[in-house]
């Protein structure tokens, strides 16, 4: 692997973007409020999604961005790796657009919450396949994303995912992925694994780590069985991957709660493989702990991409735009990745990482291939969901 | 208005009357806020867990009122789920037995040989932890098991071990240990407050009239604590079948409890499931009570315990 970045360089690297970004941003915004005509309108008149009203292309009714100059606060339900602190904090002083944010434990739990508060929330994120459900069920706004002058820094695969296009606009602003791969300490672990299958090798009783989520942990055991839809499994299909997990038991440390849990075992050597998102390896790294190999298994991979869903019917959706024109800035973004290091679809936070010197450490976690994401299986909601509960709490259970 | 009366008293309202019926009611005015707040937030949610319960999810996340009893079907038939049920019951009562064993000696001594003014000062020790977070302090038990934690450095400093033990955590002792340290102070409390009251001459009495101290101890002391040891019984022992932090911590892949298989439904937005065996553990837990209410009265636990 390749050698970590000194972890002071990237204090000093962080604190250099988030200061440009907040100088930056700030000019931009005094010259976007002067310079946008629709601006100039007052931002109590703007149209309210609540409202129903339709005035964005596509026939959509989100807000749109001649709400540019609205300010106030919004209900964010999100992940704490889509924001940081000084990044809203200087949004919330130069634009004066607060957040409220809700944390988000994963993409069920967002989508039972929604359905149940609906308006409360004015904006979301989700992953993946979960994107045209929140849609299907009419929870979510379909918009215009070349509204956002911001959205021409992203990758262009990124502005037009089929996944997420509907003939009213698109549904999210896209914001990261990562591809699920397998992390283990070479020192303990070889030959090196290209498989699944090494989760289940007895040689490593105890010695894996991975998320307790039993829907994914399924799909790991769907793919290592060679089931192409792992969300989506017959009952047979459900057996076999029930098979491996309990192959997969005994060799299970503990079920991580959260990707600094997976660190702290690997850091510590208890681990010695675990399942993880890019970047997994330089956090360990990153805090003392072995080097660690990584590999995308044989047999596909699940991964995830994400993006920010504009609410329908929340109460204070004229500051989402606004807000995304702002926060998606390729500065955030690329101070974000510095903060959480994995691959975002902004390409203009990619340029920024290149010539902060960068590069390595970009390019390591994908950060230029977002083509990749096409070659996974996407999360997303699944008719097998409640087989692959009971299946895994029959393995997991006494 | 038709009266009784009795000697050397006021008249009395006879029962059936109007003025008896209103004088009931204004006896039973003062538990209206108590009643209130058991329907309020235990009553009325129970009632909602138990309809949804009763319902089913569709392959499209969806609620559907689709009356059915599948969901409870499935706590009796699927084998893991009374397995896991019947290992929380053993767990549960381990750990109250425990924490008994470890918490009646401690406030035993406290009581009768520490000055009051230290006995505050050890009590603060016990809930001390409380100020912390229960999350961090059952994070700072994997700091202090784990296969490079402090307990196997100090094994293996004093040459007990020759290699760190990977059978402290992550299993079921580790759960046990852990759930013991941490249900250690409500037992303590319990039984405190209630030692606290009792005259320790009568234990002198007893053996002057020739009674062995084990036998003062069961036939005297035991008796007059009841009240004590079984509220510290409910406070552990209950709290336990709803435990979920503790086994998803230190337990592994091993230590599940029927709070974690139940947790899984609900993150897998399988709420009517995940409410089924909710209920079930909740009449499990009413039952409980229901058990205890017959062997202890309830001013014994307020006033004593």
């Amino acid at each position: 692997m390749s050698s970590p970045i000194d972890s002071s360089l990237s204090r000093r690297q962080f604190l250099r973007a988030a200061g440009a970004g907040a100088v930056a941003l700030g000019i931009g915004g005094i010259a976007a409020a002067c310079s946008t005509p629709a601006a100039t309108s007052s931002p109590s008149s703007a149209p309210s999604t609540a409202a129903g009203g339709s005035s964005a292309p596509g026939g959509s009714a989100a807000p749109s961005a001649s709400q540019a100059a609205a300010t106030g606060t919004f209900n964010w339900m999100t992940w704490s790796d889509h924001w940081y602190q000084a990044q809203l904090d200087n949004i919330g002083s130069n634009a004066n657009i607060k957040t409220n944010i809700t944390e988000l434990a994963d993409n069920s739990d967002g989508y039972t919450k929604l359905k149940e508060v609906t308006g409360q929330l004015d904006m979301i994120s989700g992953d993946a396949l979960w994107v045209p459900k929140y849609f299907e069920s009419g929870l979510i706004e379909a918009w215009d994303i070349n509204q956002l002058a911001v959205s021409k820094q992203l990758y262009s695969i990124a502005r037009s995912f089929e996944i997420w296009t509907k003939p009213e606009g698109y549904l999210g602003y896209p914001f990261g992925w990562s591809p699920v791969q397998i992390y283990y300490d070479p020192a303990h672990v070889s030959p090196a694994p290209d498989s699944w299958q090494v989760l289940l090798d007895k040689k490593y009783a105890k010695r894996v780590v991975v998320e307790n989520q039993p829907v994914e942990i399924m799909a790991y055991m769907g793919k290592a069985a060679g089931v192409k839809d792992p969300y989506n499994m017959t009952p047979d299909e459900v057996l076999q991957a029930k098979d491996l997990l309990k192959q997969l038991k005994p060799n299970i440390l503990r079920l991580a709660q959260q990707n600094t849990d997976t660190v702290a075992a690997l850091k510590s050597g208890e681990a010695w493989i675990a399942t993880g998102n890019l970047g997994t390896d330089t956090r360990v790294k990153d805090q003392g702990g072995p080097a660690l190999n990584v590999f995308t298994p044989k047999e596909g991979t699940i991964g995830w991409m994400d993006s920010e869903m504009i609410v329908k019917g929340g109460a204070n959706t004229n500051v989402i735009l606004p807000f995304l024109e702002l926060a998606e800035q390729a500065e955030y973004v690329a101070a974000n990745f510095i903060l959480n290091g994995r691959p975002l679809f902004n390409e203009a936070a990619y340029k920024i990482l290149v010539n902060q010197g960068q590069q390595e450490r970009a390019d390591r976690f994908l950060y230029n291939k977002p083509e990749t994401v096409l070659t996974m299986t996407l999360k997303g909601p699944g008719a097998s969901t409640q087989a692959a509960i009971d299946a895994f709490n029959e393995v997991f259970g006494a | 208005m038709t009266t009784e009366v009795r000697s050397g008293t006021e008249p009395v309202p006879l029962a059936g009357s109007a003025a008896g019926f209103l004088a009931r009611v204004g006896r039973a005015a003062p538990a209206v806020p108590g009643l209130l707040v058991l329907v309020v937030l235990f009553l009325i949610p129970m009632a909602i867990m138990f309809v949804f319960s009763l319902w089913r999810t569709n392959p499209d996340f969806d609620i559907v009122s689709d009356w059915n009893l599948n969901n409870y079907a499935r706590f009796f038939t699927i084998g893991t789920y009374l397995r896991t049920f019947g290992k929380t019951l053993l767990m549960a009562g381990l750990v109250t037995t425990a924490g008994l064993a470890t918490a009646l000696p401690f406030a035993y001594f406290l009581v009768r040989y520490v000055s009051k003014r230290l006995q505050r000062a050890v009590l603060l020790a016990v809930i001390v932890p409380f100020w912390t977070s229960y999350l961090l302090r059952v994070y700072a038990w994997q700091a202090i098991l784990g296969e490079r934690g402090a307990l196997n450095q100090f094994l293996m400093g004093v040459g007990l071990i020759k290699e760190p033990s990977t059978l402290l955590v992550y299993n079921d002792l580790g759960v046990f240990v852990v759930l013991v340290y941490v249900y250690f102070p409500f037992a303590a409390l319990a039984l405190y407050a209630a030692l606290e009251k009792f005259d320790f001459n009568q234990l002198h009495a007893a053996q002057d009239l020739g009674a062995r101290p084990d036998q003062a101890f069961r036939h005297i002391l035991l008796p007059q604590i009841r009240a004590g040891i079984i509220t510290a019984c409910i406070f552990v022992f209950i709290p336990i079948l709803g435990e979920f932090l503790t086994p998803t911590l230190v337990g592994g892949a091993q230590g599940s409890l029927i709070a974690n298989l139940i947790v899984n439904f609900f993150r897998g937005a399988q709420i009517p499931e995940g409410a089924a065996l909710a209920i079930v553990v909740a009449a499990f837990v009413t039952v409980v009570l229901i058990v205890f209410r017959r062997s202890l009265r309830v001013e014994d636990v307020v006033a004593r315990g």
